[in-house]
């Protein structure tokens, strides 16, 4: 407990620090910003135009499809301020910049996601937010008082699923010597996971559910407020999915700096 | 800060210390490439060879060797980075790798080749975060730093990001912040790799200091022997992995010089004959330095009186230089030669 205030105290320098520093590379921010931000409109044309040819995916409607892509854009903006893992193998290990963190009295998966924080990728989050209550309003949904609580949690959840697959993928760096191809593949099925999993085949739904469970960063947490498609047992699956996935990835990197062997000399 | 309460056990305690790594071989070639993706092939290298040794509090210790000898390789373990493959560590009583991050706190490390501040901000900014980092009392770190600032003549740079910095500078800069915790024992790997000589000096009378004042163990490896004649009362010397001298600088110089070395300023032009016949009878080997100075070397065991004595009498001298022993050269003669059973003979 003691520990988490320190790091959480820490946390609050390392902003402070990512603000001095970006302030410096002014033009380099808001290029950041920008390019988040024509991603996820990409990604949200790309669904409008898909719904131009058909009127329904299986059973899901426009606003149904859309209302999951902005929910899914809550927890990754949450996640890549937070845990900004890409060059993690390259950086740390290949170039031994662990060396460092580890000389310091703090936990070194801390030290690495504070390094690495990433701000303005929360600008996505508020987007999402405005997507999903567009899609909400026009889906005329229920509001009850208990729903920002629930997202809350569920958002969390999901954060949680993304950091713990991510530490692991970053974390088996520490196993082998060369840098492996697997982080744009994960990336790739990743993206599966912000649409409704019910229209793919039943090995992918399996995949997304219980090996790499993206479906808990999209459509099952999701469906919690659709009325259509509520499948409150996957729902609130959610948090405790994500706890379970966290673990799993702590233990992988707690397991794995023992074999770290440093750079050079 | 806590040396009165550990006074009586050693700074760092290595017993039968092992490290040893699974490295990849790559096969050469297209076919070799292809095998390499379903099976590969490793070798175990060990890095450092179940070695021992133990520095008391308040030491300064030169770690030194070739590249490769298993210099960093301890030093990364002495520092927690690395775990051992067998062997027992206690730095300060603690086990560096199991304890890491309270221990972390009572050391200070400094690697030449990589930075422990932040690229981008100024260096005050640096130490800011690390006082968080390393929960220095405000208090104490700004008396800490000031004296600091003072010593190392660093007032002006505070404001300066740090990849604006020469190397001595951000050098000067890294020293700051290993030491701004007050850690008891200081590890130095290349402190003074590709400085000038002047930012060298001024490193090594800031060591001198803080270990006078501060009692502080100092641990460093280097490649240049004029930090371990300058700091060092201990070298331990590595090669392949075995410690193969540890003890005094005085008495490496002692066993191994092999000789003295003078050089005779004549007051007219000498040739190597001429020189030569001055001390005809004895062993002593010549050299010719420039038109009107000579240099002669003599062996360990023959009094330099008895040579001046000859030279002197036999020839008019305008200046005579005694060249002290040279632990370059002695090092040097000792990584030639040396093995762990050459070794033996010498062990301290």
């Amino acid at each position: 407990m003691k520990k988490l205030l320190f790091t959480l105290s820490l946390f609050k320098e390392y902003i402070a620090n990512y603000m001095k520093t970006k302030l410096t590379y002014r033009a380099d921010f808001w290029v950041e910003v920008a390019s988040d931000l024509l991603f996820s409109a990409m990604n949200l044309i790309f669904i409008f135009v898909v719904f131009r040819h058909t009127p329904a995916l299986g059973d899901w409607s426009e606003a149904e499809v859309v209302f999951v892509y902005g929910y899914f854009m809550i927890p990754y903006g949450l996640f890549s301020a937070v845990s900004n893992l890409w060059n993690f193998g390259d950086r740390y290990i290949a170039k031994g910049e662990m060396d460092r963190i580890l000389t310091r009295p703090a936990g070194s998966l801390a030290q690495v996601l504070l390094e690495n924080v990433d701000p303005p990728s929360i600008i996505g989050s508020f987007v999402g937010l405005g997507i999903l209550a567009t899609a909400w309003w026009r889906l005329g949904l229920p509001f009850d008082w208990y729903d920002p609580l629930v997202l809350l949690v569920m958002a969390l959840g999901s954060t949680l699923v993304y950091m713990g697959i991510y530490i692991t993928i970053a974390a088996l760096s520490f196993y082998t010597d060369a840098p492996t191809g697997i982080t744009p593949l994960v990336y790739n099925i990743q993206n599966y996971g912000r649409y409704p999993i019910q229209i793919y085949n039943r090995t992918i739904r399996f995949l997304l559910t219980w090996l790499l469970p993206f479906a808990f960063v999209g459509v099952y947490p999701a469906s919690f407020f659709l009325d259509n498609h509520r499948n409150s047992v996957m729902a609130w699956l959610t948090p405790a999915v994500g706890l379970v996935v966290c673990t799993i990835g702590i233990a992988v990197w707690s397991h794995g700096i023992k074999r770290y062997r440093g750079a050079g000399s | 800060m806590s040396n009165s309460v550990y006074s009586s056990m050693p700074a760092i305690e290595v017993t039968r210390l092992r490290k040893q790594f699974n490295v990849q071989r790559n096969r050469e070639g297209l076919k070799g490439a292809l095998l390499d993706l379903f099976k590969r092939e490793h070798t175990l290298v060990t890095a450092v060879k179940d070695i021992s040794f133990s520095i008391p509090q308040g030491e300064i210790c030169g770690y030194i060797g070739e590249n490769g000898a298993g210099k960093s390789t301890t030093i990364k373990m002495l520092t927690g980075i690395l775990v051992p493959t067998s062997g027992d560590i206690r730095v300060n009583g603690f086990v560096p790798h199991r304890d890491r991050e309270r221990f972390a706190r009572e050391i200070g490390v400094v690697f030449g080749q990589r930075s422990q501040l932040w690229w981008d901000i100024g260096v005050i900014e640096s130490f800011r975060l690390l006082r968080k980092v390393y929960r220095v009392d405000e208090a104490d770190f700004k008396r800490r730093l000031d004296e600091l600032i003072e010593t190392l003549d660093l007032g002006e740079l505070l404001n300066r990001p740090v990849r604006k910095l020469s190397l001595g500078q951000r050098m000067r800069c890294e020293l700051v912040a290993a030491l701004l915790h007050q850690p008891s024992i200081l590890f130095l790997d290349e402190p003074t790799i590709g400085l000038d000589i002047i930012v060298k000096t001024q490193i090594r009378e800031f060591l001198r200091k803080i270990n006078r004042e501060h009692g502080t163990t100092i641990l460093l490896t280097t490649h240049d022997l004029q930090d371990i004649d300058a700091l060092c009362s201990r070298v331990i010397m590595l090669d392949d992995g075995h410690i193969i001298y540890d003890g005094g600088l005085d008495e490496l110089k002692d066993r191994w010089s092999k000789g003295r070395e003078i050089v005779f300023q004549f007051t007219d032009a000498v040739s190597l004959e001429r020189v030569r016949s001055l001390t005809e009878g004895l062993d002593v080997r010549w050299t010719i330095e420039n038109e009107m100075a000579a240099k002669v070397w003599i062996p360990r065991e023959m009094n330099v009186s008895d040579v001046l004595s000859k030279v002197v009498s036999r020839a008019e001298i305008s200046d005579i230089k005694i060249l002290e022993t040279n632990t370059d050269e002695i090092v040097r003669e000792i990584y030639r030669t040396g093995s762990p059973e050459a070794g033996e003979g010498i062990r301290g």
